[in-house]
């Protein structure tokens, strides 16, 4: 238990020397102080007369109405941010914490303590996963509070963008540990994950490709990728959903992007192993 | 009976094998070598000769071919064999982002040393190893080769190892830091801690270890305590007569006894017969070459 900590805590201290930490701290925050101060609410002998959001007034007879299709809709504009550029940047800059700690001179010293390979690789991934997570909290935790305080719609569907954002950053973050532990290479562990986010929308479109492409091994090639690599998109969809209050769906998303990064994660666990320092 | 000895290897074989061509480099050739407990146990052998590949593997960062390596009856292999080890790498690059004492914290964390301990040995581990306590806030990106030398043997200390591996432990200190580090390590000896040292310097070796082994193209090629390679395998006889002192050099007691009775039957006086020793550096030069 002593080693695993001090393995989160010492990828917490280089996510902070490394302005990781801070960086996504800082942009969650700055996010949250938006919301914070954006929203204006007038208040009338007591009661809610107008709310002033982004510039756009919701009142008269439907205002909790306007009010909670309003709220919801900022939800879902969260949802996708972190789903895009939210999910894209925390693997940019967590990338490098995996290769790091496997530089020469490094590694060996933590080789050399009574801790196995495994228990190593595993403490620096939670670290990761945490440094990533506390920002992730911060953000949606944050706006839900603000926009459950300042309206008094709780919408607790957006919450659900929580574990999922975490859940597909983690396997995202297997692709990271894998190319990490073959090339440690910062450059290389950033590219695949940012590439299958990529693909992710496109590789979505299947029923489309299937009536689009001419042959038939060009069609099983699709869904084959379709189905083997992780749905970051389609995740991010259902998070959308249950947002707006639109339910969750097929789970299938989720369970086998699991399946991918466990799968992910076993083999550079497996390679770590094996690997001389 | 194993548990007798700190370390113990057999045959144990590193060969690297390029991922794209497949060309074998044998780093380790079939070591099998056994370092008492308590001993001071220097491992000498010219660049390349594959000693580093050998701690490497007695720590398990390095994965063997073939053969085995026991730390005190244990398997490298097991996380939990590791625990009695104390290492300082040769080229070791500690994280920047640490200070001084949150570098020690963190790798006795990893040791499984508990916190309320750690705040006590971290302030007396910078004094043992020569560092001023108040380097301890700093950052380890602002201290000199020789003060990360210090800070990182203090790490390999921090658990209180039975079994120091320390890879050319002086290296960037300079000679009053070199002594202080002797000094510590011999501080560690007379406690009964098995010190094995991987170093070029022949002198510091001879110093300090009382055990060594010559690495040469991944054998061992020589093996022995100090004494008894550096112990002569002659004799030299100086006697005088009325010319003036002359010297002999002879191969044996039997010989010297010969040459003894042969010139004082001459009419020489016996000046002094010395045996004939040679330095570390003479006897690895000779072990090294000799198997070139």
């Amino acid at each position: 238990m002593t080693a695993t900590f001090a393995l989160i805590v010492d990828t917490f201290r280089e996510a902070m020397a490394r302005k990781i930490f801070w960086g996504l701290f800082g942009l969650s925050l700055l996010m949250v102080l938006f919301f914070l101060f954006i929203m204006k609410i007038d208040v009338v002998e007591g009661a809610t007369a107008t709310i002033t959001l982004f510039g756009q007034t919701a009142g008269g007879e439907h205002r909790d109405m306007a009010v909670d299709k309003l709220v919801k809709q900022v939800h879902s504009s969260i949802s996708t941010f972190l789903y895009s550029f939210g999910m894209f940047l925390a693997v940019f800059a967590s990338a490098g914490l995996i290769p790091s700690v496997l530089e020469p001179g490094r590694i060996e010293v933590m080789l050399s303590k009574p801790i196995s390979r495994a228990h190593l690789l595993m403490g620096r991934f939670i670290g990761n996963v945490l440094v990533v997570s506390c920002n992730i909290v911060l953000l949606v935790g944050g706006v839900w509070l603000i926009f459950g305080w300042k309206t008094g719609v709780w919408s607790p569907g957006f919450l659900v963008a929580i574990p999922s954002t975490i859940f597909v950053f983690s396997v995202l973050l297997t692709v990271v540990v894998l190319a990490g532990v073959l090339w440690e290479s910062t450059a290389v562990s950033t590219m695949i994950p940012v590439v299958m986010m990529i693909l992710s929308p496109i590789l979505a479109q299947e029923e489309t490709a299937r009536k689009l492409l001419s042959s038939e091994w060009s069609r099983q090639l699709w869904l084959f990728l379709y189905v083997a690599l992780p749905k970051v998109y389609d995740v991010g969809k259902m998070t959308l959903d249950i947002t707006l209050g639109q339910g969750a769906g097929s789970w299938w998303p989720i369970w086998s992007s699991g399946a991918f990064g466990i799968l992910v994660y076993g083999a550079a666990q497996w390679i770590f192993e094996k690997r001389d320092f | 009976m194993t548990a007798e000895l700190a370390i113990e290897t057999t045959d144990l074989r590193k060969v690297f094998r390029s991922r794209w061509s497949g060309k074998e480099v044998c780093a380790v050739e079939n070591i099998s070598l056994r370092v008492n407990r308590g001993t001071t146990f220097g491992l000498l052998g010219p660049n390349g000769a594959g000693k580093t590949t050998f701690v490497k593997m007695l720590l398990s960062a390095c994965i063997p071919t073939a053969g085995t390596a026991r730390v005190y009856g244990r398997d490298t292999k097991d996380p939990e064999a590791r625990r009695p080890i104390g290492y300082l790498p040769e080229n070791h690059r500690f994280p920047t982002y640490f200070t001084g004492a949150g570098m020690l914290d963190f790798y006795a964390a990893l040791s499984g040393v508990d916190a309320a301990k750690r705040r006590k040995l971290i302030p007396e581990l910078f004094e043992r190893v020569g560092l001023d306590p108040k380097w301890m806030d700093v950052r380890v990106g602002k201290y000199s080769k020789g003060m990360l030398q210090r800070v990182g043997l203090a790490q390999a200390l921090i658990h209180s190892p039975s079994l120091l591996v320390l890879d050319e432990p002086s290296d960037g200190v300079d000679p009053v830091g070199r002594r202080q580090i002797r000094d510590v390590l011999h501080a560690l000896e007379a406690q009964g801690v098995t010190i094995f040292l991987n170093s070029h310097l022949l002198q510091e070796v001879e110093l300090f270890c009382r055990d060594v082994a010559i690495v040469n193209k991944g054998r061992v090629v020589l093996e022995g305590t100090v004494n008894d390679l550096t112990a002569g395998k002659g004799y030299k006889l100086v006697a005088m007569n009325g010319s003036g002192p002359k010297e002999w050099n002879l191969g044996s007691r039997e010989e010297a006894n010969g040459k003894i009775d042969d010139l004082r039957r001459e009419g020489f006086s016996i000046e002094s017969l010395v045996p004939t020793t040679s330095r570390l550096e003479d006897v690895f030069i000779e072990a090294v070459q000799g198997k070139k």
